[in-house]
């Protein structure tokens, strides 16, 4: 046990750093004294700097922080839950009712008449629509739990939610024109950037329930990786903590994905990582490491997206991929089997 | 035996291809070239009983030309032409794929030969869109999928088509039935006086070059004029284009259509030195770093008042060009059904683009001048 306090000290050592580094990064190159100044709201020798490290950079870092953690614990739960390594925080299907809410609001006005408000909605359009999509889906799938006994079905009906709504997508792109269609992928692509504080604020609140319930979980997550049976002999009441889990997983994956896009692969990567780092399938040592662990991977990710230097950015879930798949292939080649 | 009667035949394919380039030879020099000043993307010849329109550049890096034959019913070309397609001239019933290409039919005054268009809602102007509700010209569905078979009940004598890349399943399925799709390049234009030249090309289709000459000249003289009486305003304004998605800005490259305007305006735009297709992406930081104290900025995106851009992003309040209502945008102006008039009308009046922008930059060159596509925010 002393052993992992040394880890979680190590972590968040770590995540101090790359939010460090993840502020000091970007397009325009800023002075690391300017940085600190602006940061204590000192006199800087330019005013854009220091509105670029408050109101652009900061709320960027913390985004980064609550959207990686956040999406990892929920691709840690799904994966328990559904004690499938291939599960994620988008298997019940809520980035799919997310995408269709915003497909609807940008490209359903080509397909229902008229001529949609233009390439520059206003966010909360987005924000809402996202919000919604999901939150149907989630009613559609808590209802479907308590019916269900088999925990594998939810899977399966996740799986069929989100090939639904991909195919009404895809009608709605079919006749889109392209300015639409590209401010949809772009949608797509993810982005961390462009949330006021009060967003991360409303982010975090819901960030911070979803971590709250999921504490709550731990135990029954724990007697889960035993099998349903055995977990229910040791007097975990099945139906309860399915609700729990989901619920706690929508609050995170749902609210992240209204206000920065469908992230990609974090949610499914980032347990694998951590679990091939620290050899323990206790869920009391596994959640603080993926929440850690997510954080740290998304700063990371967001600060070789801005390409620092040059007057280019990424979309963010390129790099995600790009950088973590080669990791977490190098770590299962090395250590030659799944840890799970 | 068999063998002998190959080689014979393949003797005689070859001596008749020989014959053939001679005869072309001759057909060609009697050609009377129209004169084309400041288009690059097509050239028209007149010979007796046809005319060859080229189109040279129909999608940017096209790897070939395309030749036109365009003659009167029944005129016998010479057998060795070599042509993609062939119109029958003059055209009676067309059908265009762009708003870009509605003002010249208009100017040209053969918006009544016009009997099919895809996605009618995006035509703005008045005279077109009362043929549109007459129901004489039809709806032929969206974009770039064309509703073959409407298209092929209205029988038009020619469809001009544009394609961003080769290889168009749409106009391959139309061309097999017989009726001739023409590319137009003119969105490929890089000066705006050139796309405004392709009123030559549609001329062409109702031997109407005279007339489609006259007007070409009317305008680049209106539009010379205007570039001279600016170059006189001895303070060059800094000029923001474009808007944020998310987090990134984007904005027209510095070698294209919009900037050159900014440029003859006698203004500075300060993305001038980039050069590229399309628009270029930039991180939010850069843009506010370089251009926040910058004079004027026009065509935000679709924006239309200053509360919509506040409610997309508090960023855009940085900027001193917003917080001096100095912002200008071609949104608000729109036809009955939405489209806005800048996207069909510019291209073909580069004009009252320019005068439009001279009026912002220096109002006290043209103090009379009423603008036509961009106005200020609200």
């Amino acid at each position: 046990m002393k052993n992992l306090t040394t880890y979680l000290w190590v972590g968040i050592f770590i995540l101090i750093l790359a939010t460090l580094l993840n502020i000091s990064l970007g397009s325009v190159s800023i002075p690391l004294d300017e940085i600190v100044k602006s940061i204590f709201h000192l006199e800087v020798s330019k005013e854009s700097w220091q509105y670029i490290i408050l109101e652009y950079r900061l709320p960027k870092a913390f985004t980064a922080i609550l959207v990686g953690s956040g999406l990892a614990l929920s691709g840690l739960l799904m994966q328990t839950l559904f004690r499938n390594p291939l599960a994620g925080p988008y298997v019940l299907g809520l980035s799919s009712g997310a995408s269709l809410g915003v497909a609807l609001v940008i490209m359903g006005s080509s397909l229902f008449g008229g001529i949609a408000a233009g390439l520059f909605l206003s966010k909360w359009t987005l924000v809402i629509a996202s919000s919604l999509g999901s939150f149907l889906v989630l009613l559609a799938i808590l209802g479907a739990s308590f019916k269900i006994k088999d925990t594998m079905a939810l899977l399966i009906i996740g799986l069929m939610f989100a090939s639904l709504t991909s195919a009404v997508v895809s009608v709605l792109s079919y006749f889109s024109p392209s300015q639409q269609l590209q401010q949809y992928i772009f949608w797509s692509f993810g982005s961390l950037g462009n949330l006021s504080w009060t967003e991360v604020g409303i982010l975090f609140l819901f960030w911070l329930s979803g971590i709250i319930l999921s504490i709550f979980c731990i135990k029954n997550l724990n007697s889960l990786l035993l099998g349903e049976q055995y977990a229910k002999s040791l007097g975990t009441n099945l139906k309860q903590n399915r609700f729990l889990v989901i619920f706690a997983t929508s609050l995170l994956a749902g609210s992240i994905t209204a206000f920065a896009g469908p992230i990609a692969f974090i949610g499914l990567a980032v347990p694998h990582l951590v679990r091939q780092i620290i050899p323990s399938s206790n869920h009391l040592v596994l959640v603080p490491a993926v929440i850690l662990a997510g954080a740290i991977l998304m700063l990371i990710c967001d600060s070789i997206a801005q390409i620092p230097g040059s007057e280019l950015t990424l979309p963010i879930n390129a790099i995600t991929s790009i950088i973590g798949a080669p990791v977490v292939i190098w770590l299962l080649v090395r250590k030659k089997k799944l840890m799970f | 035996m068999k063998k002998i009667f190959f080689l014979l035949s393949l003797l005689f394919i070859f001596a008749c291809k020989e014959q053939k380039t001679k005869e072309s030879n001759l057909s060609s020099f009697q050609g009377k070239e129209i004169e084309v000043s400041n288009a690059n993307g097509f050239s028209i010849t007149n010979y007796d009983d046809y005319k060859i329109v080229t189109v040279n550049n129909p999608w940017p890096k096209a790897e070939k030309k395309f030749t036109y034959v365009l003659s009167r019913k029944g005129t016998q070309l010479p057998t060795d032409l070599e042509y993609d397609q062939r119109v029958t001239i003059p055209v009676k019933k067309i059908v265009v794929t762009s708003t870009t290409h509605i003002p010249s039919l208009e100017s040209l005054e053969v918006e009544n030969t016009l009997v099919g268009f895809p996605n009618t809602k995006y035509v703005s102007s008045k005279k077109t869109r009362a043929l549109i509700d007459a129901g004489q010209v039809k709806e032929l569905g969206k974009n770039e999928s064309i509703n073959t078979e409407v298209l092929l009940d209205i029988q038009p004598d020619v469809v001009i088509g544009f394609a961003v890349e080769s290889g168009n399943k749409t106009f391959e399925t139309i061309k097999k039935s017989g009726i001739p799709v023409i590319y137009n390049g003119d969105w490929t234009e890089a000066d705006p006086l050139g796309k405004a030249e392709w009123i030559k090309f549609f001329g062409a289709f109702y031997d109407k070059e005279d007339l489609a000459t006259t007007i070409f000249n009317q305008i680049k003289t209106e539009y010379n004029k205007a570039k001279k009486l600016a170059s006189k305003s001895d303070h060059q304004p800094n000029v923001l284009c474009g808007a944020m998605y998310k987090d990134v800005w984007y904005l027209p490259y510095g070698d294209s259509w919009q900037a050159k305007f900014i440029d003859d305006a006698n203004a500075n735009y300060l993305y001038t030195n980039t050069s590229g297709n399309g628009s270029i992406s930039l991180a939010f930081e850069s843009v506010l770093e370089k251009s926040q104290k910058t004079d004027y900025w026009i065509a935000p995106g679709a924006f239309t008042s200053y509360d919509a851009m506040m409610n997309a992003s508090e960023h855009y309040n940085k900027f001193e060009a917003f917080q001096q209502k100095k912002i200008y945008s071609f949104a608000g102006v729109t036809g009955e059904t939405g489209g806005a008039l800048y996207y069909e009308l510019a291209p073909n009046r580069p004009d009252l683009v320019l005068k439009d922008l001279i009026k912002i930059f220096h109002p006290e060159v043209l103090p009379n001048y009423e603008t036509t596509f961009f106005k200020p925010l609200e």
